[in-house]
């Protein structure tokens, strides 16, 4: 019984070793990400980032950007653009960025992202795009 | 390359078996030892169903019993097998170190075999899958023709 306590806990160990370093690839991946320029647009738009084999990216992320109604979405193919891919450090899919209609990255979602979320964050991009244009 | 169907109920039962093969193994073992042959079992039956997809224990399980019975509800989606075949081989091949380790060192072989069955129900209950994340990483750097 003793083995499988301590193989039980090297799982755990591993597990949470891997979540933190899953967190800190993330956040790390934003900061550089956050404020990379891609072409401008009339409204703020998402550039999603996704893949032949990315099944998430069917099963969950299309639905939810179909949700978000008559938003601009710019479909990249990360492995065949992986120029692109790499400027927005583009290391899981889907990987779904908010840009400003500066052209300017506002918010980075590694991973599948829920139309509420992406809701908000276009909000705040429109928000944050009125502001400059009243400043 | 283009995609196809991929019936996803395949994938869930694929996983489900790894799953409850596993647990099985490793709480039947600290009660009876001989338990501990299932994981090797499960690592050639990995194996040969990446390899061999008509000879996938699991998978056939499916397509054979339970969704002509309607115990499982098919669930087709336009998708690509080919990163789903490569974390099935990837868990085989993990498996299969894992047997290598399961006599003189138990606690690594156990612990290799849980982290398979974790990473199964990761992909069950939550969709992400690693060995596609792999799978992907690798098409991005050109070691393997992911597009």
């Amino acid at each position: 019984m003793s083995t499988q306590l301590w193989a039980l806990a090297v799982v755990g160990v591993v597990v949470l070793a891997a979540a933190c370093l899953e967190i800190f690839r993330a956040r790390r991946a934003r900061v550089k990400t956050l404020g990379v320029n891609a072409a401008p647009a009339s409204d703020p738009y998402i550039l999603y980032f996704t893949g032949e084999g990315c099944t998430v990216c069917r099963t969950h992320q299309e639905p939810a950007l179909a949700k978000l109604g008559a938003v601009r979405i710019d479909k990249v193919d990360a492995v065949a653009d992986r120029t692109l891919a790499d400027r927005f450090n583009v290391y899981t899919l889907p990987t779904t960025v908010v840009m400003s209609r500066e052209g300017h990255a506002l918010h980075v979602n590694y991973g599948y992202a829920t139309a509420p979320k992406l809701e908000r964050q276009l909000a705040e991009a429109r928000g944050a795009g009125l502001q400059a244009a009243t400043a | 390359m283009a995609t196809q169907v991929v019936d996803h109920s395949a994938l869930k039962v694929n996983q489900t078996g790894i799953i409850a093969t596993v647990l099985v193994s490793f709480i039947g073992s600290a009660f009876y030892r001989p338990f501990l042959v299932l994981i090797p079992l499960l690592a050639i039956v990995l194996l040969v169903g990446t390899f061999a997809p008509q000879y996938a224990l699991f998978k056939q399980l499916y397509f054979k019993v339970l969704k002509p019975r309607g115990i499982v509800k098919p669930r087709p989606v336009q998708d690509r097998p080919e990163p789903h075949n490569f974390a099935q081989g990837l868990g085989g091949v993990f498996l299969a170190v894992a047997s290598a380790f399961l006599l003189p060192v138990p606690v690594i072989g156990l612990a290799l075999a849980l982290l398979v069955a974790v990473l199964a129900f990761v992909n069950l209950a939550f969709g992400y899958c690693l060995g596609c994340q792999i799978y992907f990483q690798l098409g991005k750097r050109g070691l393997i023709r992911a597009s």
